[in-house]
């Protein structure tokens, strides 16, 4: 069990600890309290209470130094802040390009390809939706007019960096596959097939099986 | 107050600039008393003030709001201070201790209003004590300085203290616990002659 000597030095090493609070009244009332009633029975604290507040009332009265700010000083900021949002632009490209010199070539490649299905995938959409907007939308019957177009579909590829001109050709006239644009700057072809008897999928299956493809991807919404 | 800065720093971590314009020109001057106030180095101050405006830019959007605006840049500073006091004097407190016999303490004299040679004797006998105390409290250790400032001059409870130094409420009262025998130490005088006016 603990003596009532050992409480009191604890209770007044305790208050000691918080009389600058004290004297600046910023502690919270029950501690504020039990500061209270032990100064009542401390002389010894109520005397260290005298010097805080001396402290105190000598430290507001050294001169503050606080100049106001120079224009320059915020424009060197700003210009600061300028350098470090480019910092924080450029880092995520320049990780890409790192990440893209550090991938072998054939990966390199299909990635390439990919962005830019993406790319024209989403710009295809984008028209896509434009088209809509803007078009009046007509139904036809099979006995109006004149006869459809045949239809035909759109695909993307991208072939292989060793693909000879002749098995191209030879993949093209298995699908009765006509090339309408590319090479794109990223390799990619578009590719016209018409809707026969086959349904796309087993086209597309066909395309993407070839040794010499990298990449086969149907054009969405008639984009060519 | 609270709740305008607050807007702004919200403001600020949506990399508005014009909120960061209206930031500074609130703090520049805090700011630059309280690094002062801490560093003690009148040449480190404005570089010190530069990095903590930075940091606001950078750091705004992290700020939670569960604490005070002021709470959340005085740490800030505090840490930038620290950083630059080690990087500057790897002796730290030994170079501040013995600048302290060459340089003034504060450039009070110049900035202090002039003194009136008819105001009373103990006027300027306080005028000297403030002075000598603005020394001593120089020559403490940085931590227990800023203890120091930021219960006495800006009045904050112990644990918004603690908040901006990033340390336990307890180590906020051991260090003002050393502080307050150093200084009466190095001013014996103080409590009769403080308390006096």
């Amino acid at each position: 069990m603990r003596s009532g000597a050992e409480r009191g030095d604890r209770l007044h090493r305790r208050v000691w600890d918080l009389l600058p609070w004290y004297a600046n009244g910023t502690l919270e009332d029950g501690e504020r309290r039990a500061v209270e009633s032990h100064l009542a029975a401390c002389s010894r604290c109520r005397e260290e209470l005298s010097a805080c507040r001396g402290l105190g009332e000598l430290l507001l009265e050294v001169p503050e130094v606080a100049p106001a700010p120079h224009p320059a000083h915020l424009a060197r900021i700003m210009e600061k802040i300028g350098d470090h949002e480019r910092a924080a632009w450029r880092s995520p490209l320049e990780s890409l390009r790192n990440l893209l010199t550090a991938t072998p070539r054939p990966v390199r490649w299909a990635l390439a390809a990919q962005l830019a299905l993406v790319l024209g995938l989403s710009l295809g959409f984008g028209r896509l939706l434009l088209h809509r907007q803007v078009a009046p939308v007509t139904y036809r019957t099979l006995s109006d007019g004149p006869a459809a177009p045949v239809p035909v579909s759109g695909l993307r590829v991208v072939f292989a960096p060793g693909a000879t001109e002749q098995e191209i050709r030879d993949l093209l006239l298995g699908i009765r596959g006509q090339i309408v644009s590319g090479p794109s700057s990223l390799g990619v072809y578009t590719v016209e097939v018409p809707m026969g008897p086959d349904p796309l999928d087993k086209v597309l299956a066909h395309v993407r099986k070839h040794r010499q493809v990298s990449l086969a991807e149907p054009v969405v919404g008639g984009e060519r | 107050m609270t709740d305008s800065e607050t807007n702004l720093l919200r403001r600020v971590g949506a990399k508005d600039r014009k909120a960061f314009e209206a930031l500074y020109h609130q703090y520049y001057r805090r700011l630059f008393s309280y690094l002062l106030k801490v560093m003690r180095r009148a040449d480190l101050v404005e570089e010190v003030l530069n990095d903590v405006m930075l940091a606001i830019w950078k750091g705004a959007a992290g700020f939670d709001g569960r604490s005070r605006p002021s709470t959340w840049i005085f740490g800030i500073a505090y840490h930038k201070a620290l950083k630059a006091l080690s990087r500057r004097s790897p002796l730290g407190q030994m170079t501040q201790m013995s600048q302290m016999a060459h340089e003034p303490m504060y450039p009070e004299r110049e900035l202090a209003e002039p003194v009136d040679h008819d105001e009373p004797e103990s006027l300027l006998v306080r005028r000297e004590l403030a002075s000598v105390l603005g020394q001593a409290v120089r020559a403490l250790p940085v931590e227990q300085r800023t203890v120091v400032e930021l219960t006495y001059f800006y009045g904050l409870p112990y644990q918004e203290i603690a908040e901006i130094m990033g340390c336990p409420v307890n180590t906020v009262k051991t260090r003002m616990f050393h502080a307050r025998r150093r200084l009466k130490e190095l001013l014996p005088g103080l409590g009769v002659s403080g308390h006096a006016g």
